[in-house]
């Protein structure tokens, strides 16, 4: 079911009419009812993978509990006669038994994952290596349906049974209680990914209707469908079009697809953003964020908390801070301190941990080497930045640089938000080489466009007055973009509305529901389709 | 706590910990500093800081690290 179709506003409808109809404790379930149909929806046959995800979870999280529980009591009943010792031992019997629990949980999940999504991969690196030695490459038969959110399902859920290994939280009693927290519909397309302790709450507490709930959840949605429908569907094509061709476009005209590509991801993914969690607002639900004005931040390390906020923190919790701080890094750490000096050693760890966090985020992002790249290149960034902050911050000194300067933290904003324009270009256009392809062209093209035309070639007969408008209001859009979240560095946007008279709300809800009306849809071929739904 | 003290000073000395109450929340640490925190605090106190302490709440401030340090001395 499209995200951006009739069907799914009329089905968030009947969803939220039900949920404020059923008495409070019993409304999780209206949720839970809707998430399975909106599952069905894309594939009966696929739901198995999410219901095999959500038994193993429960189960497992349920004996590891069990475990934490007896074990407690034991100690509690034989508080006299059991020595440190003894304790020690049996606390060790218990991890061992609750670490074999979750291995075993982590291999059958990440492993359904890595077939649906990393088989073709896989085989195609190994026919490449194969080939070197001569032989015949294995021919790829394999077809597989993707199950629908897969990759955020899976992570969501291992986070959870991490949480209830390491006892930041209990396991949950009830398998329909954790079938809605792994499947809760709003989010399982594109995220965010959540932690069991913050949806959990906000799923099972009794939300009561409140007309301001209400009100900023409709005014978020339409922005969202503004965003995603007026801005990224209509340059969508313009984008994939510089993408496909830039060999024959000059550099000027590649450079601008690439930067209309960093204005397309954005208004795509925070646009999903904002009509899921404008929905869960009507609902009294509040979402975890995924974005906070990436694209005004400082470095790169920055701009990766401030995107996909809920993505960086899960790597954070589950793969950058267990390696970072693991026994065998630590002492890797130390040894780097002796060898390499103090300063320098002590990235080590960290640097470590970043290389693992980062390819495997390329990873997760796409089955390619391009994406591997990518992954490696911000990592890349990052670790230097690491390493060469004393010396940065020598040269700052040095040219009497203040740090909070409007003109350094300017220079800084826009530096980054071209570094993150060329990395994320560059899994887009398809190979790795036609990525660096891309690249090379912005500055070796020999063409020079002489017309706008020629300036803009993705764009069929420029000079007629739809593609003017379109082209106009793709420009206010972005600019408005811009504008609101120069707003939203003093206030939220809508309480800032709020202190406008009714009429002149009511002019904009009006303007913002024309615009997605005569250029949303009929500017829309593939309305619906998200760009990180593909993830 | 003294010993504490010198480990963050040693890390970042322009902050002035005895005060903060928002180390992480007010990025005043970062995830790499937190990184090197783990270990020397694990090497001051000798205490194995799982990755199950690693939350905002247990570095925002002094007190906090603190109270993480003794959470798993009782605990080992």
């Amino acid at each position: 079911m499209s995200i951006t179709s009739v069907t799914f506003i009329l089905f968030l409808l009947v969803t939220v009419v039900l949920y404020y109809l059923i008495p409070g404790k019993y409304r999780w379930l209206v949720l839970l009812a809707s998430s399975m149909f909106f599952y069905m929806m894309s594939g009966v046959s696929n739901g198995i993978y999410i219901l095999i995800t959500a038994l193993s979870t429960f189960g497992s999280a349920i004996f590891m509990q069990k475990i934490a529980d007896s074990q407690k009591l034991y100690f509690k009943e034989n508080k006299e006669s059991l020595t440190r010792e003894d304790k020690a031992k049996i606390k060790k019997k218990n991890n061992s038994k609750r670490k074999t629990l979750l291995i075993l949980t982590l291999i059958l999940n990440f492993g359904i994952l890595c077939v649906f999504k990393y088989s073709h991969f896989a085989l195609e690196q190994f026919n490449n290596a194969i080939s070197l030695f001569g032989a015949q490459p294995i021919e790829d038969t394999m077809k597989f349906i993707i199950p629908l959110g897969i990759s955020f399902y899976t992570f969501q859920s291992m986070g959870y049974l991490a949480d209830v290994y390491w006892n930041k939280i209990s396991a949950e009693k009830n398998f329909l209680r954790l079938l809605l927290f792994v499947s809760f519909f709003p989010q399982i397309t594109q995220g965010p990914i959540s932690s069991f302790e913050q949806l959990g709450k906000e799923l099972f507490d009794v939300h009561e209707f409140s007309y301001k709930n209400y009100s900023w959840g409709i005014q978020r949605m339409m922005w969202g469908f503004f965003k995603k429908m007026v801005i990224a569907d209509t340059l969508s094509p313009w984008v994939y079009d510089v993408f496909e061709n830039y060999a024959q476009y000059s550099g000027i005209t590649t450079l601008i697809g690439a930067f209309m590509y960093s204005v397309l991801i954005y208004a795509d993914f925070s646009g999903y953003m904002d009509i899921v969690c404008g929905f869960c607002e009507v609902l009294g639900i509040k979402l975890t964020e995924n974005f906070d004005r990436p694209y005004f931040s400082k470095s790169i390390a920055e701009y990766w908390r401030r995107w996909h906020i809920s993505l960086g923190v899960w790597f954070k919790a589950y793969i950058y801070y267990p390696i970072a701080v693991s026994g065998w890094n630590k002492k890797l750490g130390k040894f780097s301190q002796k060898k390499l000096g103090k300063t320098f050693g002590k990235t080590v760890p960290a640097s470590v941990a970043l290389v693992v966090v980062w390819l495997t985020t390329g990873l997760w992002h796409g089955a390619s080497m391009a994406y591997v790249a990518w992954g490696g290149v911000n990592g890349l960034f990052i670790i230097l930045s690491l390493w060469l902050e004393p010396l940065y911050d020598k040269c700052k000194s040095k040219l009497k640089i203040r740090e909070n300067a409007t003109w350094f933290r300017a220079f800084q904003t826009i530096r980054t938000f071209i570094l993150v324009t060329f990395i994320k270009v560059l899994p887009e256009v398809g190979t790795l080489s036609e990525g660096f392809g891309l690249w090379k062209n912005i500055f070796t093209s020999k063409i020079i466009p002489d017309s706008w035309q020629t300036l803009l070639p993705f764009i069929d007969n420029i000079y007629d007055d739809h593609s003017l408008r379109t082209i106009n209001v793709v420009i206010f859009g972005t600019m408005l973009i811009f504008i609101t979240s120069m707003i939203q560095r003093k206030q939220p946007i809508r309480q800032f509305l709020g202190k406008f008279p009714l009429i002149v709300k009511i002019a904009v809800f009006l303007v913002m529901f024309f615009l997605i009306v005569y250029f949303g849809i009929p500017a829309s071929g593939n309305a619906g389709g998200f760009m990180y739904a593909q993830f | 706590m003294e010993e504490l003290l010198e480990i963050l000073e040693e890390i970042n000395p322009d902050i002035d910990y005895e005060t903060a109450t928002a180390l992480i929340d007010g990025k005043m640490l970062d995830s790499f500093s937190i990184v090197s925190l783990v270990t020397e605090i694990s090497d001051a106190f000798d205490i194995e800081i799982s990755p199950k302490y690693l939350v905002p709440e247990n570095f925002n401030s002094v007190q906090a690290m603190m109270k993480m340090i003794e959470t798993i001395q009782d605990e080992e």
